[in-house]
């Protein structure tokens, strides 16, 4: 349970980034110039198909009553610690990300 | 009110924000506090040992005692020990008045713990101010109200709720304020919605009775008779010839089976032909809240006499907005989601709050500035201290009274309560004699090192209460961290008359 | 026209938002009450859950109308629904 619900929160966080990330003002904060349009379009994607992901899962965690009031609040979360940390250590906000294969791996070899 | 609809809908939202987030404040940190409530009361109460027992044995041991005791009782009541709470109580009389009896789950014997008012307290205080309960939910009600247009408002004057989404910048004074209010407002604008309007249907036809009152002629026990909530027939003949109980133990089983994990159970007319077993299940095996429902077993027989019945879709569409708000389902990893956005729904009406003195500080905190503004201001300053620093100072502050009073005190959960008050109304006072900043930086900085303190109090050998400790503990780094800051920030410059720069704060 | 004093005008503004969105709120949950085709204790219930939409309405209202009378609105559109709410026992009054 506890892996789902990691999961969920890792695609959440996910999602929010790339949702962050497809808005001008924010690529520009992280990366230091401007975003082509194409990219911007493939993060809105990716992001809201994130954001479903972490829907499943925590429907997988907790069943499909349960688990879209945990989604709110993982979700929620989620963009509160992006908006929190991209400030301070925009590089550190962007490179959590890097969690999520490492979940995905523990997912199938462990 | 004012000029154009989006200039009303600020004033309101800050005008309605400033006079009742005080209260508002108090309201969501008891509620957040509540989430843990049987958690604390376990710490408040450190005689009550860590369990071990199964529930049948407990029980077994619980009608021991009782049978010894309490025989002739016309109502027995047994709480088992649970996940959350691990204790054993046995209890004669009405569930809301009788007082109750701790058990030693393994041996069954009676033993001494420390009256206190528990986590409960936060619990009560949350949805009564602990006014008198009824004068209390009318309050609160009226109070979540105004949170439900200030929610509104806010959404309405947010005119940027999109492009500044994930916007944040510190460092940048009243912008950086009025940011984190709104990103903590927004982002979890699904929490803060979902809260406050699953709070208001709690006790919504306490509120509204129209609906009672066109189609029943304001007669509650009517409505309540035609949702299908008809009482069994009370077997009074019965009740009077002897009866030989039935062993419970299997009926638990039976119950668990249908119902999921158990709380507790009752017997009314014990030992008697007549006597009755209710069998209550614990609160969240679903999200509906199932308040109420029990399965009911013939006393002598064991036959199954009211089992419990889906409910139709409208009482089901309530009682699972009701039990949104009282969070009791989806196990411990959904009651930590809950304690963290309660967390931050405090923090969100607290910024808020401090976000109106800074705004207005430039203004009126000089010696420049009309001196009934200049009052008025203050009052607004001192309300921000001692309504959020010294509620908390005062929440963390009930848990040290209820290890440091004395365990034989009489009336000692009067007593704990005093305390909770008098430190909140000693920190207002403290708030009103000193400078805005250090008072502040002393209350929040006391808060901490109480939360970080609860340690020493000892008394950790299960895991609930060194949950409890930990989880101040980490609360008192993060708001010592808050002091730290609050300290160590550089007061904001004034443009002094002649252009000097002037700096205020103290 | 002379201005009301801004605190008369907060007060009166208040109570409207207060009162009158109480009786919009009371008067439309009987209203819905009475019309919802449901068995009557489901009704209460369905009508009663969105009380608090209406009174947030009435409360946002209150402040924003353009003048303090208009705030009252509420309250006058709460008669008419309170009549439909309530005929039954408007007709044994009236009877």
């Amino acid at each position: 349970m506890m892996m789902l619900f990691a999961g969920g929160v890792l695609f959440a966080y996910a999602g929010m980034l790339a949702l962050c990330q497809g808005l001008e003002r924010h690529y520009k904060q992280v990366w230091n110039r401007t975003c082509p349009p194409a990219v911007r379009r493939v993060l809105r994607a990716a992001g809201w198909l994130a954001l479903l992901l972490s829907l499943v899962l925590c429907a997988q965690a907790w069943g499909w009553a349960m688990g879209p009031v945990a989604w709110f609040a993982v979700m929620s979360l989620a963009g509160l610690v992006l908006v929190m940390l991209l400030p301070y250590w925009p590089r550190l906000a962007v490179g959590l990300v890097g969690l999520l294969p490492a979940w995905g791996g523990l997912q199938v070899f462990a | 009110m004012k000029n154009t609809f989006t200039q009303s809908m600020a004033w309101l939202h800050t005008w309605g924000g400033l006079v009742f987030g005080w209260l508002l404040f108090a309201i969501f940190v008891t509620g957040t506090l509540a989430v843990f409530d049987k958690e604390l009361n376990h710490w408040m109460q450190p005689e009550i040992p860590a369990s071990g027992v199964s529930q049948a044995d407990a029980a077994r041991r619980a009608i021991g005692y009782l049978q010894t005791h309490e025989a002739q009782a016309g109502n027995w009541g047994v709480s088992l020990p649970t996940e959350r709470s691990p204790g054993l109580r046995v209890s004669t009389g009405d569930r809301r008045h009788g007082t109750a009896v701790h058990l030693d789950p393994h041996s069954g014997e009676a033993i001494d713990v420390r009256d206190s008012v528990g986590g409960n307290f936060f619990f009560r205080f949350h949805f009564t101010l602990d006014l008198p309960r009824n004068w209390g939910i009318f309050v609160v009600g009226a109070l979540a109200l105004v949170m439900l247009a200030a929610l509104v408002t806010g959404i309405v004057i947010h005119k940027k709720l999109f492009k500044e989404f994930f916007t944040f910048r510190p460092n940048k004074g009243q912008r950086s304020w009025l940011d984190f209010h709104n990103a903590s407002a927004v982002l979890l604008l699904p929490f803060h919605l979902m809260i406050t309007y699953t709070g208001l249907v709690i006790f919504m036809l306490i509120y509204i009775p129209a609906g009672v009152d066109a189609l029943f002629a304001g007669d509650n026990r009517a409505y309540f008779q035609a949702q299908g909530n008809g009482r069994l027939e009370q077997p009074r003949g019965q009740a009077r010839q002897p009866g030989q109980l039935t062993d419970v133990v299997p009926l638990l089983a039976q119950a668990e089976a249908a119902l999921g994990p158990i709380s507790g159970f009752n017997i009314r007319n014990p030992n008697t032909a007549g006597a009755r077993i209710e069998i209550r299940p614990e609160l969240g095996n679903r999200i509906a809240l199932s308040k109420g429902q029990a399965m009911v077993f013939d006393g002598v027989s064991g036959k199954l006499l009211s089992d419990v019945t889906e409910w139709r879709a409208a009482p089901l569409t309530q009682r699972v907005m009701v039990g949104l708000h009282f969070a009791q389902f989806g196990g411990y990893p959904m009651r930590w989601l809950y304690f963290v956005c309660g967390a931050i729904s405090c923090v969100m009406i607290a910024s808020g709050l401090v976000l109106f003195c800074v705004k207005r500080g430039r203004k009126y905190a000089t010696a420049s500035a009309d001196a009934s503004a200049r009052r008025w201001y203050r009052v607004a300053e001192v309300c921000n201290i001692g309504f959020v620093a010294g509620l908390l100072l005062a929440c963390v502050g009930l848990l040290w009274a209820s290890r440091l009073l004395p365990v034989e005190l009489a009336h000692r959960e009067g007593w704990e309560v005093r305390a909770f008050f008098g430190v909140w109304l000693l920190a207002l006072l403290h708030a009103g004699i000193r400078p805005a900043r250090r008072a502040w930086v002393e209350q929040l900085g006391l808060t901490a090192l109480l939360c970080v303190g609860l340690g020493v109090f000892g008394g950790l050998a299960d895991g609930l209460r060194q949950g409890v400790v930990a989880c101040a503990g980490v609360l008192g780094v993060l708001l010592g961290m808050v002091a730290w800051r609050v300290q160590h920030a550089a007061p904001a410059p004034l443009k002094g008359r002649a252009g000097r720069s002037v700096e205020a704060g103290a | 026209m002379i201005q009301a004093p801004a605190w008369l005008q907060i007060l009166s503004r208040s109570s409207a938002a207060l009162l009158g969105g109480y009786a919009l709120s009371y008067a439309a949950s009987a209203c819905l009450a009475r019309l919802l085709p449901l068995p009557p204790a489901d009704a209460v219930i369905v009508a009663t859950l969105p009380a608090f939409v209406f009174y947030t309405a009435a409360i946002l209202w209150a402040f924003a109308s353009r003048d303090a009378w208009r705030a009252w609105a509420p309250l006058a559109a709460a008669v008419p629904l309170a009549l439909v709410g309530f005929w039954p026992q408007a007709l044994e009054w009236l009877a």
